[in-house]
Order: C-alpha cells, then sequence, then structure tokens
C-alpha cells in the first residue's frame, strides 16, 4: 500500500471552501423551505411547515436563502474572474468531448466491457457533470425566481402565463436538483468514498493517483498553473479589481432589485363589502 | 257563577274547534253576547254564550266546516282545561277577533291570532297549547303585562322555547345574534323574530329531518326581514336569483352558508379562511354541478394555485390568523356573486378579473391576470407554456435521474466485482 501521507496536493483553496459551505447552507435551506411548498399536503410538507412556523415563515426563510445563494453566486463570479483574468488558471471546469468520452468509458468499465476506468485531470466528468448542473439549475431557479417574486414587473413585459409556467419549472427544477444532490453529490463523494477535500482544502498523493492521475502528471511534469510573478501578478489586478468592482456593483444592483423591484401585494385587503348589516323591512303602517 | 269551574265539572267543551268556526258565526255570537253582557270581555262572554247556545253553534259549525276545510286544526273534544290550563279553543275563541291590541307603554301589541295560520302551524300540529308558552295566563282577565314596549314584550319569552328546543336554543348561545344581544343590541334576533310561534309551519321533512323545499326558499326572506340590504344583493346574484326567480332548490340560502342558530361571525379570520371549503362544499359535488356544466374542480385548482395553497394551510394551521391572499368571495363576490361569463361584470373577461388583482396588486397591468390560471388544469389548450414545462420536466427528470442512478448501479456493481476478485479500484 503507498497511502502516502507526506505529499498533500492542494484541491480547494479557503475561497473555494467558503464558496462551499454558503452553497451547501442555502441550497439544503432552500430545499427544506421549497419541497413543502410544492408538496403542503404531504405529511413531511405539514410537518416541515408547521415547526417552521407556518408558510409565511417558511416563505420568508426560503427567499433569505435565495439571496444568501445570489450572494454566493455573485461571490463566485468574482473569484472564477479572479482565477481566469489575473491567475489565468486553465479553465479546468469547461466541458469537453473528452469528459462525454470519459463518461462512457467509466460506464462501459463498471459493466465489463471496457478493461480500463479512464484517467481524468483536475476534475472528473463526475465533478463536471454536477457543477454545471448547479449552473444550469441556478439560472433556472433564479429567473423562475425573479418572475414569482416579482409578477407585476414581469408581466409589463411578458404574458402572465409566464408566472404558472415559471412556478411549474421551479418545482420541477427543485425536485431534480435535490434528487440529482442525493444521488450523484452523495454517491460520488460521501458513499463511493468520503471525500474531504472540500474541507481539508487538500488531497493525498494517493488520492490524486487514483482521481485525477493526469493533474498529478501535471504537477510532476510542472505544466500545471503557475503562479504569475508579482509584477505581472500586480499589474493584472490593477487591470482586473476596478472592473470587478464594477460588475459587484452590477450585480449588488441586481440583487437589490430582485428583492425590491416591486411591492406585489398589499399585506392587508380592505373588506370587501361595507355592508350595513342590519336594514330591517319596514311594514307600511 | 264560576264559569270555570262549569267547565271544567263538565268535561265537556261545546266550543268546535275554532279553525271550524265560521267568522259569521262567531261574530253573530259575539255581538249577540255583548248585548248581553256589556261589561264582561269578550272571550269570557263567548264561553258563557256557548253554553247557552251551544246547539246554535253546533249547527253553524258544521255547515261551515266542509267549506272551511282547513287541514289544520285537529277536532278536539278535549275540554275547555286541561289540568290548570286553557284550551287553545278557549284562548281562541277571543284571540281570534280581528284587531285587537293590548298597549305596552306607547306602543299597542296585536293579540289577534289567525285561526287558520295557527292551525297551519307546526305548534297546532303538534298538540302544543297556547298556555305552554304564555304560562302566566289561565284565565280572565289575564294579568297585567309589565313591560313597556312591544320589544321587550317579545324578549320576556326568551327562555320559553329552550323547554322544547334546547338544541336550537344552545346553538344560539353561540351565535353572532346572541353576541350582539349580549352587547346590548336589544334588535339582534332571537327566536321568534325568526320562527313566528304563532304561525311557523313545518320546516323538516317529519321522516328525514332535511329541510323542505318551500322552506328553504323561503329562508332569504326570513333573513331579509333584518338584513334588507344583503337580500337586495343576494336575490340577484346568480344564486339568489335562481332561487327567488326559478324557485331552484340546488343553490345555497343564507343558512347554507352561515349556518341555523349558531350563526358565527361572517367577519371573523376564521369564517374568511374556511370560505374556499364552504364554497367547496357544492361546488365540488358533481350530483349539483354537472346539471350546469359547472366545473369540481374548482377546489383543487385553487388549492393548487399559489394563493389557494396559502389559504388551505392558513385553515388547518392557523385557522385565526389572517392572511392577505384571496378566497373565493374576493374575486367572485359575496352575495352578489355573479356568473363568471356576464359580459359586463363576470371575471371571465381579463379586464373584469384585472380588477377584481389590483385590489390587492394596485399595480397589476393588462398582462397581470393571465397569470391566474381560471381554475383551468394546465392543457395544450389552457395555459399550453404551463402544461409543456410541466411536460418537459416530465421526462427530463426521469431521463437525469435515471441516468444517474443507472451509473451509480453499475459503479457499485462494479466495486462489488472487483473486491471479490481482490482488484483495487483505479
Amino acid at each position: 500500500m503507498s497511502k502516502s501521507t507526506t505529499n498533500f496536493y492542494m484541491r480547494f483553496p479557503v475561497m473555494r471552501r467558503i464558496e462551499h459551505i454558503i452553497m451547501l447552507l442555502s441550497f439544503t435551506t432552500l430545499g427544506l423551505t421549497g419541497l413543502p411548498q410544492k408538496y403542503p399536503t404531504s405529511s413531511i410538507g405539514a410537518f416541515v411547515l408547521n415547526i417552521l412556523g407556518g408558510i409565511e415563515t417558511l416563505r420568508l426563510i426560503h427567499r433569505s436563502a435565495a439571496v444568501v445563494m445570489m450572494f454566493g453566486t455573485a461571490w463566485h463570479i468574482l473569484v472564477m474572474g479572479y482565477s481566469v483574468f489575473v491567475m489565468r488558471d486553465q479553465m479546468s471546469m469547461l466541458p469537453s468531448i473528452q469528459d462525454a468520452k470519459d463518461g462512457i468509458q467509466a460506464l462501459l468499465y463498471n459493466m465489463g466491457i471496457a478493461k480500463a476506468y479512464p484517467q481524468m485531470g483536475r476534475y472528473t466528468f463526475e465533478e463536471k457533470l454536477e457543477y454545471w448542473a448547479f449552473v444550469w439549475g441556478a439560472a433556472v431557479m433564479g429567473a423562475t425566481g425573479f418572475l414569482m417574486w416579482n409578477p407585476i414587473t414581469a408581466t409589463q413585459y411578458l404574458p402572465g402565463e409566464f408566472i404558472p409556467a415559471a412556478k411549474a419549472a421551479h418545482g420541477g427544477e427543485a425536485v431534480l436538483a435535490v434528487l440529482a444532490i442525493i444521488i450523484w453529490h452523495m454517491y460520488g463523494v460521501h458513499i463511493k468514498r468520503f471525500n474531504k477535500a472540500m474541507w481539508t482544502g487538500t488531497q493525498t498523493e494517493h488520492e490524486m493517483i487514483h482521481e485525477h492521475p493526469l493533474e498529478l502528471a501535471d504537477i510532476k511534469a510542472g505544466i500545471a498553473d503557475r503562479r504569475p510573478d508579482a509584477a505581472t501578478l500586480r499589474k493584472r489586478k490593477m487591470f482586473y479589481y476596478p472592473i470587478a468592482a464594477i460588475v459587484t456593483l452590477g450585480m449588488l444592483a441586481g440583487i437589490f432589485g430582485f428583492i425590491n423591484t416591486e411591492e406585489t401585494a398589499l399585506t392587508t385587503i380592505t373588506p370587501l363589502t361595507e355592508t350595513e348589516i342590519y336594514v330591517p323591512q319596514t311594514p307600511q303602517p | 257563577m264560576d264559569f270555570r269551574k262549569l267547565l271544567r265539572s263538565t268535561r265537556f267543551s261545546p266550543l268546535r274547534p275554532y279553525g271550524t268556526v265560521s267568522r259569521e258565526a262567531s261574530r253573530i255570537v259575539r255581538s249577540t253576547l255583548r248585548s248581553y253582557y256589556p261589561d264582561a270581555h269578550s272571550g269570557v262572554q263567548a264561553l258563557f254564550f256557548i253554553l247557552g247556545f251551544g246547539l246554535l253553534v253546533f249547527a253553524l259549525v258544521s255547515l261551515a266546516t266542509p267549506a272551511q276545510a282547513a287541514p289544520s286544526y285537529q277536532e278536539s273534544s278535549e275540554p275547555s282545561y286541561q289540568g290548570d290550563k286553557p284550551s287553545n279553543d278557549f284562548c281562541l275563541a277571543c284571540h281570534q277577533e280581528e284587531g285587537i291590541k293590548i298597549t305596552l307603554g306607547k306602543e299597542s301589541l296585536p293579540v289577534t291570532i289567525n285561526p287558520t295560520q295557527f292551525g297551519l302551524s307546526v305548534h297546532s300540529q303538534e298538540g302544543i297549547a297556547c298556555a305552554d308558552c304564555h304560562t302566566g295566563i289561565s284565565d280572565y282577565p289575564h294579568p297585567n303585562v309589565k313591560v313597556k314596549n312591544t320589544r321587550d314584550f317579545t324578549l320576556s319569552f326568551l327562555d320559553t322555547c329552550k323547554n322544547c328546543h334546547e338544541d336550537q336554543y344552545t346553538k344560539v348561545q353561540d351565535s353572532v345574534h346572541q353576541r350582539a344581544f349580549d352587547e346590548g343590541n336589544k334588535n339582534a334576533a332571537t327566536c321568534a323574530d325568526c320562527h313566528d310561534p304563532h304561525t311557523q309551519t313545518r320546516l323538516t321533512g317529519k321522516t328525514s329531518g332535511e329541510l323542505t323545499p318551500s322552506a328553504r326558499l323561503d329562508i332569504p326572506k326570513t333573513c331579509a326581514k333584518c338584513h334588507r340590504g344583503i337580500y337586495d344583493s343576494y336575490k340577484y346574484s346568480v344564486h339568489g336569483n335562481a332561487l327567488t326567480q326559478e324557485d331552484n332548490t340546488d343553490v345555497p340560502t343564507c343558512i347554507s352558508c352561515h349556518g341555523v342558530h349558531n350563526i358565527q361571525d361572517p367577519t371573523a379570520i376564521t369564517f374568511r379562511n374556511s370560505t374556499p371549503f364552504l364554497c367547496a362544499k357544492c361546488h365540488t359535488d358533481s350530483t349539483i354541478m354537472d346539471k350546469y356544466g359547472i366545473s369540481t374542480n374548482v377546489l383543487n385548482s385553487y388549492v393548487a394555485d399559489f394563493h389557494g395553497t396559502t389559504v388551505k394551510l392558513f385553515e388547518e394551521e392557523f385557522p385565526g390568523q389572517p392572511t392577505n391572499k384571496p378566497v373565493c368571495t374576493d374575486c367572485h363576490g359575496v352575495h352578489d356573486i355573479a356568473k363568471v361569463g356576464n359580459s359586463e361584470t363576470g371575471i371571465a373577461m381579463q379586464e373584469n378579473l384585472l380588477t377584481k388583482c389590483q385590489r390587492c396588486h394596485p399595480g397589476a397591468t393588462a398582462n397581470f391576470s393571465a397569470a391566474w390560471m381560471s381554475h383551468y388544469e394546465p392543457s395544450p389548450e389552457h395555459n399550453p407554456l404551463v402544461y409543456y414545462v410541466n411536460l418537459f420536466y416530465k421526462f427530463f427528470i426521469p431521463t437525469v435521474l435515471g441516468g444517474m442512478i443507472f451509473f451509480v448501479i453499475t459503479d457499485i456493481y462494479r466495486r462489488i466485482v472487483n473486491r471479490a476478485k481482490g482488484v483495487k479500484h483505479s
């Protein structure tokens, strides 16, 4: 057994781990408070509704968690911008034909058809699938969530039917996302092997050999991401930070707009009829 | 001479059932008697007279009987007194006279009892004696009435009905009328305001216990005595119009929604929150709705929507807490519920519905009302976008998850096989 405990390879820097925690918490909260809204009459739905203080409280928590996720997404965009424009890292998360080939090969290997399991780089096809599924989900949920949160504004530009359609998509996507996390994420990083990299930030050489052999090879060969020299870094930062600041302002404005575009409904409705209750019939004298 | 003793001792009432006494006979008898006994009360006069002119009365009565053919009052050969109570014949002999009144303070109270109407009443038919309710009176002259107005006179009988109708009486104690009464509103309805004990006919089938169709048709008129404004609104509604114009007993009357006897405060939050389920009692009943081609899916489609989900949850978990989400009546109206297809007010018209939306969504513009699916199940005809989104996820979810599950299973399989072979997983 060549379990090396001496060589650790950085996999997720602190910032990425924080992102993960933000997404983990907001996603879980969104799922827990969202599904009872989709299935309010189920016993579990009713149970969650009750312990969280009723539907209106649940909606408030749900929307708060959505805002947290929006901040998480904005933060991720900034970090990605830094990685791409300042550090000039390889865009190793982008999907490629190779990922499809790897996926098929892995499946064939599992079924006993292919001889070997595919060798993969920094992100395996499983990880990329999950990442892009999350991106897709976040986009759908964000867009449909906006429509439901701001239906009056939305219907100034879109047909009214988009609102119930958004609700349908939001619910369908929610079921898909939660179950996908349970099946794919749980199996991939908890059951198959309890992968602590997202918490410790590092992986051992042994783990790298098994899971990311191509990345390890790149590191060993010295062609993996290298930190730019200080002068270049400073120059790029000078360029990136102002742009990032503008983008940040834009995203904050977007989030603010998401929350505050409209006061959808009055909180109290005036009674429908101010009827005089006692109007007796008067007999002729 | 003590007439009462005489009557009692004879065990024989010469007075035929008043329902069968012709008015002419009564008039003759009374006027004759009055001339003999100018100081006596006409009732006693009548009795005295009857003793003397029994045969004449018999003759008149038997002549009048077939013509009157009153279905009501059962012939009885009971004496004028049963125990301490005077018989109804005894009372009505005087009280059938038209125009007799007693004066209470500044008001006068008519005390005429129409024998025919009383004979048709459920109390008469069940053999209830006047004196069962008018307990303070056993002969003439009657004791003085102490109350100073007619309302107080009615109220002096408040607990009388309880003797026989305890169930209803107890329910009333929990009603909005009783509460208003307890708060000092003397106009609040009491038993006799809705059920005139002298004329109230049987309301429910004797065996079925169900409200009879004719009783049902009369209910709104009863409530209208005090709630005329609401009645006028109801009368022109889709429900009220069918009831008042077509004698349709499928439609709700006042008590269908408000209940009877233990009528609850319709402005209460609990009432509002339960409204959809109240309407649904009929509107999910296909035996009623199919006749009119009305969908019975209205509750399901409402509850499936954002508004309805909220209201249902409030109704179940926090029935006393207000919610700003609409119930049926917020869009369809309360007493003035109209057909949705009505071109002037019908909310099947987007413009009309929009005004309803704007009550809670003041900024709503033309497209907004279409966000409500109008109780339709999404289909290629109605709300196709929603239908196709649902259809997409119907296939997309199983496809994605199925693929994932398939991969996971093959992976587990490979691990088991490899472990058995002693192969280290790559």
